[in-house]
């Protein structure tokens, strides 16, 4: 779907079936192929897809702020990506923004954040990779002085910040730093998919594919700390994609 | 010798001789000529000085004594000096002397000329001559034959004969056989280059050993040794593509079987369901080696130290330690960070942790559980210094450089998972940072056996000024 000059822009979504409130993406991204696959899989996992295959047809459906989240690559036809990312940012569109590129590691990443990027993913990349991240970026904590609240809670897990201390019903939990950290990234993110590149990206800030499942590991030895073989498990494997702690909503 | 002629006229070495030659006979013909030239000159001054004198004395005398004197010259000394000499009447009639006709164009001025003339007793010659009037209305002529000049000539040309015939002979010999050499060796080095087109890249140009070679050989070693790089890096591509093919084939294969597997039994939904999480475990090896690949040939191909920024190596050492801590502890084996002090380096940070990480996860993976591998840093006196070592299964001596090549896997771990190319990148980020690496085997250092890796940063003075 490309916008012309002479069609109204406003609603985009007018000519789809309502859309998921909250989750409507739009891709600007030129390859018909990567478009369709990112639509379609997106589609089936609870996201309304938009797409616009030049970056002055993005940038102009992007202004138009009805969108939650924005997939931009950096590689368009006639206005790169990462201008239309500056030029949103410019008119005052604070739309969350995932850089798509080739592989060209360290700076693009450097290039796209700066231009305003709020994540970055390079292609190839995997559909629960985008997915996850797509999320995480629309369920971001907002930076408000609630999210700097002194005690988190998820479900039965309540985390001291001051304190430093965890329990989990009650019973105390004596984690290590590293695990400490770890816990508060997933307790601050419930009933979310948490890929192993977010986790190693955000809580460690390390970038790089590991030779081994490392932070399996990781996950692992704070899952034998958190869930006791007697009591439900929390921390969850998420086939293909990474974890979740999975909690009650309140 | 005949296949060469055509090529040897285009040869440098011939033209140059042909070249040579041609200015050395221009040289000698014009030092012969001078020497010819002053010498003739000289030879006619000494003629026309004597022929003064002569006349002078002879115009002096009584009519009577000169013609007696005539007569007396055809048999005394004189007549070397003066090769002919006429007396005639008014009329140009011959008196005495060896004159017998008038020379025509010889005026009675006292003025020396150069006239032809035939004696009685000879043919015709050359002479220098002087007619004067004598007293008795007589006429004396008397002259110097040029004999000595034509000499001299015959000399000089039979002189520069012998000089210049030999040398141009020489110098052509000189081009010819120079340029045939010169034909011959570009000849064996063409033969080499064409084997070397159809394939045979193990040839070299042929080269002398020994010290005193000439350009060209230098030229041919310099070639050599472009042709040992370029062996290295196509053998180098060559066991790379070998080396994917055989390690995409082998989860691909079992991806392959797996799903032919899960489709004759579609039953049960469990089965299908664990053939399927089967065929994405191999499927995302696959991934994960082509991804390591795109990334090491970006590593190589960037060459950019834009990301390059001050940082403490030891720093790098502790988060690292921190983050393979619990991975060692689920091997069974102990993961330990000597203490030191911070290590000043400039560096990509993102691309250092990885390349720590790379050495920490290898040493894991290699040593058997109940092991320890720990992790060092130190400003050496070469640069700082990033060392990991194990008490694993070592690294033979043959293996100790081969295992930073793409894919390399020691026949004592073909069996333990990865995508192979741990150490590969490892070896993309050393270079990136002009650093060196280091594999050697703990053994010799008298500890327990293991491998070392020993990581060799540039000095920072020497490298980038902070």
């Amino acid at each position: 779907m490309t916008s012309s000059s002479d069609r109204p822009i406003e609603d985009p979504f007018a000519s789809q079936p309502p859309a998921a409130p909250g989750r409507r993406v739009l891709l600007v991204e030129d390859d018909a192929r990567i478009a369709q696959d990112v639509t379609e899989e997106l589609s089936l996992r609870g996201f309304t897809v938009v797409h616009a295959a030049t970056g002055s047809a993005g940038l102009e459906l992007a202004l138009s702020g009805c969108f939650d989240v924005l997939v931009l690559d950096r590689l368009l036809p006639e206005l790169d990506g990462l201008a239309v990312l500056e030029r949103l940012r410019a008119a005052s569109v604070n739309t969350p923004v995932l850089v798509l590129s080739a592989l060209s590691a360290v700076d693009d990443r450097v290039g796209g954040l700066k231009a305003g990027g709020d994540d970055y993913l390079t292609k190839p990349f995997a559909m629960e990779e985008l997915a996850a991240r797509l999320d995480a970026l629309l369920r971001r904590p907002a930076d408000n002085p609630s999210t700097r609240e002194t005690v988190l809670r998820a479900g039965p897990i309540e985390m001291d910040l001051i304190e430093r201390s965890v329990r989990r019903a009650h019973r105390t939990v004596d984690l290590l730093p590293r695990e400490f950290r770890l816990l508060e990234y997933m307790v601050r993110r419930p009933n979310q998919v948490l890929t192993r590149d977010m986790l190693l990206e955000d809580v460690w800030h390390y970038r790089f594919i590991p030779q081994t499942n490392l932070v399996d590991v990781h996950i692992g030895k704070l899952r034998r700390k958190i869930d006791p073989p007697d009591e439900i498990p929390l921390i969850q494997s998420i086939r293909g994609a990474g974890f979740m702690l999975r909690v009650e909503v309140d | 010798m005949r296949r060469y002629l055509p090529e040897m006229f285009s040869t440098a070495a011939f033209r140059l001789a042909l070249g040579s030659s041609v200015i050395l006979a221009g040289v000698t013909v014009l030092q012969f000529s001078l020497i010819y030239w002053r010498t003739t000159a000289y030879e006619v001054e000494r003629a026309d000085r004597l022929l003064d004198r002569e006349a002078a004395l002879m115009a002096a005398q009584t009519p009577a004594d000169l013609r007696e004197q005539m007569r007396l010259w055809q048999t005394n000394d004189l007549r070397l000096l003066i090769t002919a000499a006429g007396l005639f009447d008014a009329d140009r009639k011959a008196i005495a002397g060896n004159l017998t006709t008038w020379p025509e164009t010889l005026p009675v001025d006292g003025g020396i000329r150069e006239i032809t003339v035939h004696p009685s007793d000879q043919g015709e010659r050359l002479i220098r001559a002087e007619a004067l009037p004598v007293p008795g209305g007589r006429i004396l002529v008397i002259g110097r034959g040029l004999r000595d000049l034509q000499q001299i000539r015959s000399i000089v040309l039979q002189a520069l004969e012998t000089c210049l015939i030999p040398a141009l002979a020489f110098s052509l010999l000189a081009g010819i056989w120079l340029s045939r050499r010169g034909l011959v060796r570009v000849g064996r080095m063409q033969l080499a280059i064409d084997r070397i087109m159809e394939g045979g890249l193990h040839e070299r140009l042929p080269v002398r050993t020994g010290p005193g070679r000439d350009e060209m050989e230098r030229l041919a070693v310099s070639v050599n040794r472009m042709l040992d790089r370029l062996e290295r890096l196509l053998d180098e591509i060559k066991g790379v593509g070998d080396d994917i093919a055989h390690d995409l084939r082998t989860p691909l294969a079992r991806v392959r079987a797996g799903l032919d597997r899960t489709r004759l039994r579609p039953q049960q939904p469990r089965e299908l369901e664990a053939g399927i999480d089967r065929a994405i475990i191999d499927l995302d090896q696959c991934f994960a080696i082509i991804t390591a690949l795109l990334r090491i040939g970006e590593i190589d191909n960037g060459r950019r130290r834009g990301g390059f920024v001050p940082l403490d190596l030891h720093q790098i050492a502790i988060d690292i330690v921190e983050l393979y801590e619990p991975l060692a502890e689920a091997a069974g084996n102990r993961l330990v960070l000597e203490p030191g002090d911070s290590v000043p380096l400039v560096g990509d940070r993102d691309l250092l942790i990885e390349l720590a990480a790379n050495l920490v996860d290898n040493a894991i993976k290699f040593t058997p559980s109940g092991g320890t591998v720990s992790v060092s840093t130190h400003s050496g006196r070469d640069g700082p210094v990033l060392r990991v070592a194990d008490t694993g299964v070592g690294i033979a001596e043959k293996e100790q450089q081969a295992v930073l090549a793409r894919f390399y896997r020691s026949d004592k771990s073909r069996h333990i998972p990865g995508s192979g190319l741990g150490l590969s990148l490892v070896a993309a980020i050393v270079r990136l940072h002009s650093a060196r690496i280091l594999v050697s085997d703990a053994t010799r250092g008298g500890d327990c056996a293991g491998a070392v890796f020993e990581v060799i940063f540039p000095r920072l003075a020497a490298d980038v000024p902070i």
